[in-house]
């Protein structure tokens, strides 16, 4: 969907930069209207649809960079918190059809970026989208035959994959199982409701917690239940999303039984270790080295061979400042210890605390 | 004391009748840090907010200015755009870029406030300021030989300087460097004196020629090209506005900053007292090589809160909106130790300095004089 510029547009653009350097015109234009930006993606929320008492569904009006996303894909989605932007990544619910991108939020109790979404997002708000990533994505042309499983908020890129899939009008064979505790805990539920009238899918809510209503099951997952609910199951394509433990049990079930393709998304990446001192590993030089708590991530690089940027070594100027990819930090001034993911942080007061990759 | 104490707890700071112990000077140290920590951890809502604001203000005030040149054959819109733009570059160069670059927003997480990304609206470009001034200044502040904005090079503001009949000159090449200022700053990081003494290379010079000139081409091309040429026959106008703003923004800068380290009472350092200095004498020497400005609100925030000069440097990162907060505990800490607590009005501060440069333009040393 990339759009080649007409030539008075790109010198439209040249003068507008030569104008505004060294700012962008859009730094002016964001005094009008903040949703312009030259260097992020921001969207405004158009609309909050309540799902639930703990969930809420961000219909989301982006700027024009950008660049859409494919079916069960997902997104970096930052909001200012107490003057902070935070970060955290979410599923698209919506269809790359749909008229507009949506994320579905639950809250889940630890005070970040979802509890504030669910709690105080208004329309009208302003957030800052990521480029659209993942490889929760069908390949195309889809396949015919297709099992899908989800459980709690894995629902949001499968309802993407589901609807996208439905709105064509290929042959399809949707098989849909969505593990639930209840029904009022149920995201997306109307869109759903409009999914199941489509032939071309059989979908059962299955509820662990409450009795459920005709068509959908009561149950929880183990290794057996998918061959038990399902004759081809193994025959099926696999789509799965959810916890950890639940992606865990699908997997194992696959590999011993399944007989076509899976594909499945994890929320959360496996936790490193952590400890006092630890591994440091440098992403980009290749080398990587043990250390000790009271060793700065710059000795540990220098020690290593490598010449980071620096200055006063103290903290201050802040000429060091590197990417941390993941891992934990200790802050060598505080004493305060931080999980780190694709963070900068001044790597002269700081120390590993467990398995860092730094950007060096 | 007798001269068993002197051994547990020797007298490592003595100046101008105050000595101070070792432990002395890491409990100073200690109380500035904690002043320190209670701040940074209180950093929230209120501080984006009055960032935010004074940037939507500064963008205002360029468009307003800029639109108002245009019109510039008229007098009062000739002035007032002026005025605008001139009120713009200073607040863009003092309390946004300044305090960007030194990472104070940093925590934000905003990628438009942020030091690693941030350049400014003058000749200088970011990469080599935040060397020269984040690193070396603030790193090595006032201590001579090291800090090179000890007279920039080309000026001798400390006794510890070795006199040179070009000094004669400075009363007067003073103001061709407030003037032309943001040149000054551009082209204080080649550190042509090091280059002819052979302690910096040749390429190296050359790399950092090429980075200013690619800044200056874009800078000059904006105001002294292209908006006069987009204003047509009123051309004129907008270029006599423009040159105006930079030189207003050149003397304001110039005067807020000769005013932080080059006050009369502003003291400065050889390089053997800061061998193996600890964090409280690092921040001894930030307190003491520094000099504050009194006024309003309206005058701290444009001079980017380097009116707060020593809060400044002892908390280089700090938001510069909680400067004047912390100041008030700062004296409250120095004076408690004895120590000079250097703060007085524009017009004061600035005499000290008219007069430190008239002195040190003549050979010989303030204690030479004294004696003499």
């Amino acid at each position: 969907m990339i759009s080649i510029p007409s030539t008075e547009k790109r010198w439209a653009r040249r003068l507008g930069n030569a104008l505004a350097t060294p700012f962008t015109p859009e730094d002016y234009l964001a005094l009008f209207n903040p949703l312009h930006s030259a260097r992020e993606t921001r969207a405004r929320v158009r609309q909050v649809v309540r799902e639930t008492d703990r969930a809420v569904t961000l219909q989301l009006q982006p700027n024009r960079l950008w660049r859409g996303h494919r079916a069960g894909q997902h997104v970096l989605l930052g909001v200012e918190i107490n003057g902070v932007r935070r970060q955290r990544c979410f599923s698209l619910s919506s269809a790359p059809s749909d008229p507009y991108p949506c994320v579905s939020i639950k809250a889940n109790g630890q005070g970040g970026v979802s509890d504030h979404l669910v709690r105080h997002a208004r329309a009208g708000d302003l957030l800052v989208l990521g480029e659209a990533s993942g490889d929760f994505v069908l390949p195309g042309p889809a396949p015919e035959r297709l099992l899908l499983v989800s459980a709690g908020s894995g629902l949001t890129p499968v309802h993407s994959i589901a609807k996208e899939l439905l709105a064509s009008n290929q042959e399809l064979n949707l098989v849909w199982f969505h593990f639930e505790r209840r029904y009022q805990d149920l995201m997306l539920a109307s869109s759903l409701r409009d999914l199941s009238a489509d032939p071309r899918l059989d979908l059962r809510v299955v509820l662990s917690g409450e009795p459920p209503r005709a068509g959908d099951l009561q149950g929880r997952l183990d290794e057996h239940w998918l061959t038990e609910q399902q004759v081809d199951a193994e025959e099926r394509t696999l789509l799965t999303c959810g916890p950890a433990g639940f992606l865990d049990t699908v997997i194992g079930w696959h590999q011993r039984h399944g007989r076509a393709p899976l594909l499945h998304e994890r929320f959360q990446a496996a936790p490193v270790s952590a400890g006092h001192g630890g591994r440091v590993v440098f992403a980009r030089s290749g080398g990587e080295m043990r250390t000790d708590g009271s060793v700065s991530l710059l000795e540990a690089a220098e020690q290593a061979g490598l010449k980071p940027q620096h200055g006063c070594r103290m903290g201050i100027c802040h000429t060091c400042k590197c990417q941390v990819k993941r891992g934990r930090v200790r802050d060598l001034n505080s004493g305060e210890s931080r999980e780190l993911n694709n963070e900068a942080i001044r790597i002269c007061i700081h120390a590993a605390e467990g398995d860092v990759e730094m950007d060096l | 004391m007798n001269a068993n104490a002197e051994m547990i707890d020797p007298v490592i700071f003595e100046r101008k009748g105050t000595r101070l112990t070792r432990s002395q000077v890491e409990a100073f140290g200690a109380e500035i840090q904690a002043l320190r920590d209670q701040v940074m951890a209180d950093r929230g809502a209120r501080d984006a907010r009055y960032i935010r604001r004074v940037v939507r203000a500064q963008k205002g005030f360029e468009v307003a200015g800029r639109g108002l040149l245009f019109l510039g054959v008229l007098p009062p819109a000739w002035l007032a755009g002026t005025a605008l733009l001139s009120l713009s570059k200073i607040l863009e160069n003092m309390e946004i870029g300044h305090n960007v670059m030194h990472a104070q927003w940093d925590w934000l997480g905003d990628p438009a406030l942020d030091s690693s990304t941030y350049d400014w609206d003058n000749t200088c470009p970011a990469e080599q300021w935040k060397h020269s001034h984040n690193y070396m200044h603030h790193t090595y502040t006032n201590v001579v030989g090291k800090d090179r904005d000890v007279g920039y090079g080309i000026m001798r503001m400390s006794d510890e300087q070795r006199w040179n009949p070009i000094y004669l000159f400075q009363p007067v090449y003073n103001w061709v460097l407030a003037g032309l200022f943001q040149w000054g700053v551009a082209l204080h990081d080649l550190e042509v004196e090091k280059v002819l003494k052979g302690e910096k290379s040749w390429s190296e010079y050359r790399r950092q020629r090429r980075l200013i000139m690619k800044k200056v081409r874009k800078q000059v091309a904006k105001d002294y090209l292209l908006f006069p040429l987009l204003a047509g026959p009123f051309a004129p106008w907008v270029l006599a506005g423009n040159l105006s703003a930079n030189l207003i923004r050149n003397l304001w800068s110039y005067l807020i900053i000769f005013c932080g380290h080059f006050t009369e009472d502003a003291q400065m350092f050889t390089e053997q007292e800061i061998e193996n200095e600890s964090r409280g004498q690092w921040y001894l020497r930030q307190l003491l090589g520094s000099s504050n400005l009194e006024g309003g609100p309206i005058f701290h925030i444009l001079s980017g809160n380097l009116s707060h000069q020593i809060e400044h440097h002892l908390f280089p990162d700090m938001p510069s909106n909680r400067y004047k907060e912390v100041a008030p505990k700062v004296r409250e800490i120095a004076e408690r130790y004895g120590l000079n607590y250097n703060s007085g009005r524009l017009g004061r501060q600035f005499g000290t300095v008219l007069k430190r440069i008239h002195r040190l333009a003549l050979p010989g040393r303030k204690a030479d004089l004294a004696s003499a």
